[in-house]
């Protein structure tokens, strides 16, 4: 249970400015997620991933992301539902092979693009992902973490694995997972969303010419240039959307 | 031992010995096949779980001292609700009355509630379906729920209430919606729903404007708001994965914590609900009080233990695993004369009749033409309750005096209070708060893992 | 209180925004950029009747003007958040922006209004009064209505009317899926198509009855665009009313 936002970039001008775009929006779900706070930032070198325990605000001075450049990012404020406060349980998940990376993907770091990699953050809780847990781990896909998040993004991982797109895995998600979830997914290319059928967690997306951004809660948009001029949603539950850039 | 009913039929204690197609589980099959849907009836689980009963009190004796019985001080006094609210719940013993509906209770059982929790100094509750006035009047303290449903709720009774209660849930059916058969849909509980008359009342599970603690969070903010931050916000839930829910509740703002456990009763609800879900009140109070600790929350946010609590021993043995108070459902009903083979009415033009004065009536017919007899029934969801209690047939809710029963229910609770300090003076504790889980053994080693204490006569706790 | 008195601005007119303009000439102004929702709440439940005050800097925080039980006009100068005069009766709130989940929820009376988009569960519960949405409602407006309105200008989302038991709602635009699921005695008009039905949920005639109904709520609601002769009417086929063999899957 949480508080979630990405940011994806249409405008490469924005890339300077995409830590501070992202600052603002962390700051609007903070509230939702007080235990603790994560982000992942997709750069032309690769994908940064911080994770820490405690207050998002000051988690987010500490790493200096407003200073941080980059074309695509997810960030995620938790208030934890089943599984333990820890840096290792926060979000974003990081799941799927990343070419010459053998280090634990979950943990901070830079990792090269590529492969299958992908990024997840989640608002919401599952209801039946023990079974896929056991289902992924039978296969060899084997979870860091007891949080149930982390499941659907080794999930997506693998499916991606197996040759589908990232808009097929995703709608194989809601057809599997039972739970309420909204999902935002980022791999080296594409940003996705996703809710379950009933739409129990919050969404908001707002579209313009130079960027795509989904919130929790419309405040976490305040600030975003031209989100004067945004188209401003609710995604429909079930529905994939998603950007290739 | 009492045996469990599989089917829920009332011919469970008939049954010789259990196997598994024995007398009961034959007549819930004819049930079901007669239906054509799943038995519905009120009570909480009737199958044997570890219960308080499977716990023992040391008391003192030579390592430790006695205190005296009415002498030498043991306070009850208990306080609910002081981190945010501006007015706390004070009330004079840590036994509380449950959230029962107007719907499920006539308005005399709420008005006899409600005058015996005032007599006595404690809180009753609402339930689904709103206060009435009857029942605000006679409450000093008056806990008001907010149910998925919503029914009755609105902001005027919210600001007349001592504490509102958020109910994500019961120990009869966590996760399972409210439940109110038409023959109990009556005009005046019709139009307190918004209802249709005599419609098979369906509510519904999940609150209809959050799901899920970060939205509670907000939501609660939102009564503290309308409430001007001055009335304590409980948070109700069915005994599950307590320890995650107890965490939530807090995060999400909770003053108190009501835990209901799976043997928590319920006015109507499906059987397989009942029997089949929830874990007991025994294990429910150990992982709450844990998590509180854990938070270091223990005595900031206050834990209220329901499900199942009918004595003194009952309510010393919660407290001492870290309730800082009971909730009692069925109990006070037994009390106001549920079970009864009879009812009594005052004599005539005696306004205070002794609780044992007036004309006694008969109505084991009344038992037997439901299906069910005095001790065994559990047929509230019928709406033909024969001593007054849950009906909104108007005959039948006169039967039941609101002073007498008020009279008896005070009496009752006055009673385990007793029992209560006199446990804890025993355990030579000046304040019934001051009850702990050292104070304590188990009989059997079920309850020695659930309750976290050891098994009698050894130094063992399972799992430890 | 000190910073309640400071971010207090009027009768003069001359808030921050530095207009004065005749429809905030009397206003009283809150800010909240320096006050927090709990004093402006507690400042708005102190107005006397027929009052009116501006809120600004709302930024999208949650629970503005709820618990409202005087006829106060509150003008929230921007997008709000969760609850946006919920628990409110009597008061006329305005909201000049989008507004987040349960706008109006268990309103008594007084009108609710959201310039521009409501997110789920817009009127949850309203026992009464109206709520109007000039843009599109997401999903489960006017869950469990207990009587009161609901106009939407634009689109409802999925869900719309679960549980409704009574009271009226008028959707200018499409109904998503499953319109009117497991309904009681509430009312549903919708002028564009409807997506699908919800269990017991179905499609009626319309009578001059209806009509008169929803030329009201439009004329309440200011839509210009709704024609009353051309809604769908959605009712209860009340099927589910009581326990029933047949029905089993519904339940
Ligand atoms: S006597 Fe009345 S209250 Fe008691 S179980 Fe029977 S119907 Fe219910």
């Amino acid at each position: 249970m949480c508080g979630i936002a990405g940011l994806h970039l249409l405008d490469p001008a924005l890339r300077e400015r995409l830590g501070s775009m992202v600052t603002g929006m962390l700051r609007g779900v903070a509230e939702r997620g007080p235990d603790s706070a994560g982000v992942a930032i997709h750069d032309t070198g690769g994908l940064r991933v911080r994770k820490e325990v405690g207050d998002p605000l000051a988690f987010a001075d500490r790493i200096d992301l407003a200073g941080q450049a980059g074309s695509r990012a997810l960030a995620h404020t938790r208030m934890a539902t089943e599984s333990a406060v820890t840096a290792a349980h926060c979000h974003p998940f990081v799941a799927g092979t990343a070419p010459a990376a053998d280090a634990s993907l979950a943990r901070p770091g830079a990792l090269p693009l590529g492969g299958t990699q992908l990024c997840l953050v989640h608002n919401g809780s599952f209801a039946n992902h023990a079974t896929i847990r056991r289902r992924l781990a039978a296969a060899g896909v084997m979870t860091e973490t007891d949080n149930d998040s982390e499941v659907a993004a080794c999930y997506l991982a693998t499916r991606l694995g197996a040759g589908d797109d990232l808009a097929t895995a995703l709608r194989r998600l809601t057809a599997t997972f039972d739970g309420f979830f909204t999902l935002a997914v980022t791999t080296a290319d594409s940003f996705a969303v996703v809710r379950d059928p009933i739409g129990a967690k919050p969404a908001i997306i707002a579209e313009t010419d130079q960027w795509v951004a989904v919130v929790s809660e419309y405040r976490a948009l305040l600030g975003l240039p031209g989100l004067a001029d945004a188209r401003v949603y609710e995604p429909e539950p079930e529905e994939v959307y998603l950007w290739a850039s | 031992m009492p045996r469990y009913d599989a089917m829920g039929d009332d011919a469970f204690d008939a049954s010789p010995a259990h196997h598994t197609f024995g007398p009961p589980v034959i007549a819930g099959i004819r049930e079901r096949a007669e239906l054509g849907r799943y038995p519905i009836r009120g009570w909480g689980a009737r199958r044997a779980v570890p219960d308080f009963d499977d716990l023992l009190l040391l008391t003192a004796s030579a390592s430790r001292y006695p205190l005296e019985g009415y002498r030498e001080r043991c306070d009850t006094r208990t306080v609910l609700g002081g981190r945010r609210a501006g007015r706390p719940v004070v009330l004079d013993i840590p036994i509380t009355i449950a959230g029962m509906s107007f719907g499920s209770l006539s308005a005399n059982a709420k008005e006899a509630l409600g005058r015996a929790a005032s007599l006595v100094g404690t809180s009753t509750t609402t339930g689904d379906g709103g206060m009435t006035p009857e029942e605000r009047s006679a409450s000093r303290t008056l806990v008001y729920q907010c149910l998925p449903s919503r029914y009755g709720f609105n902001p005027v009774d919210l600001r007349a209430a001592d504490a509102v209660e958020i109910v994500l849930g019961q120990g009869a059916k966590p996760g399972g919606g409210g439940m109110l058969l038409g023959q109990k849909v009556g005009a005046r509980v019709a139009g307190m729903r918004t209802l249709p008359e005599g419609v098979d009342q369906r509510s519904a599970s999940r609150h209809p404007d959050w799901t899920g603690p970060d939205d509670l969070k907000i939501k609660i903010e939102e009564i503290r708001e309308a409430t001007d931050w001055q009335v304590p916000v409980y948070v109700k839930i069915g005994a599950t994965r307590v320890d995650h829910d107890v965490r939530l509740a807090v995060a999400a703002g909770a003053d108190v914590v009501v835990v209901d456990g799976m043997q928590g009763g319920t006015g109507a609800t499906q059987d397989a609900f009942i029997e089949h879900t929830g874990i007991p009140t025994l294990a429910a109070v150990r992982l709450a009080a844990d998590a509180l600790a854990d938070l270091d929350l223990t005595g900031d946010v206050g834990l209220i233990i329901s499900g199942g609590i009918r004595t003194g021993a009952d309510v010393a043995k919660a407290l001492a695993l870290g309730a800082d108070a009971v909730s009692l459902g069925v109990a006070p009903l037994i009390a106001l004369g549920c079970n009864a083979p009879t009812y009594r009415l005052p004599a005539a033009g005696e306004a205070h009749a002794d609780v044992g004065a007036g004309s006694e009536v008969d109505v084991r017919a009344e038992y037997t033409a439901l299906g069910t007899a005095p001790g065994h029934c559990t047929h509230c969801h019928t709406g033909r309750c024969p001593v007054g209690v849950t009906t909104q047939d108007d005959a039948l809710a006169a039967r039941l005096d609101p002073a007498l029963g008020a009279r008896r229910v005070a009496n009752y609770l006055r009673a385990l209070a007793m029992e209560t300090t006199m446990l804890a003076r025993a355990c030579g504790k000046s304040d019934v708060h001051r009850l702990e889980p050292e104070d304590l053994v188990a009989l059997t080693v079920e309850a020695a893992a659930m309750a976290r204490v050891p098994l009698a006569g050894t130094d063992w706790i399972p799992g430890r | 209180m000190g910073e309640l008195i400071m971010a207090v601005r009027g009768p003069d007119g001359t808030g921050p925004d530095g207009t004065g303009s005749p429809e905030g000439a009397d206003d009283i102004e809150f800010d909240l950029a320096v006050m927090s929702t709990r004093h402006v709440n507690a400042a708005l439940r102190a107005l006397p009747d027929g009052a009116r005050a501006r809120v600004v800097n709302p930024a999208g925080r949650h629970n503005l003007a709820v618990g409202l039980s005087r006829a106060i006009r509150v003008r929230i100068a921007g997008p709000a958040g969760y609850y946006v005069g919920g628990l409110s009766a009597a008061a006329d709130v305005d909201v000049d922006g989008p507004a987040g989940w349960g706008v109006g929820e268990n309103l008594m009376s007084g009108t609710v209004r959201v310039r521009g988009a409501a997110s789920q569960s817009a009127a949850a519960s309203a026992h009464g009064g109206l709520v109007v949405v000039e843009g599109d409602a997401s999903l489960r407006a006017g869950i469990s209505l207990k009587g009161g309105r609901l106009a939407v200008a634009g689109d409802v989302g999925r869900y719309c009317a679960f549980l409704a038991q009574a009271g009226t709602i008028l959707v200018g635009g499409d109904a998503g899926e499953a319109l009117g699921d497991s309904l009681y005695e509430a009312v549903i008009y919708v002028a564009g198509r409807v997506r699908s039905l919800g269990t017991d949920a179905r499609v009626e005639d319309l009578t001059e009855a209806d009509v008169a109904a929803v030329r009201a709520l439009a004329a309440d609601a200011g839509f210009d665009h709704v024609d009353p002769q051309n809604v769908t009417r959605v009712a209860s086929a009340r099927s589910l009313y009581h326990f029933d063999t047949a029905q089993h899957a519904a339940y």
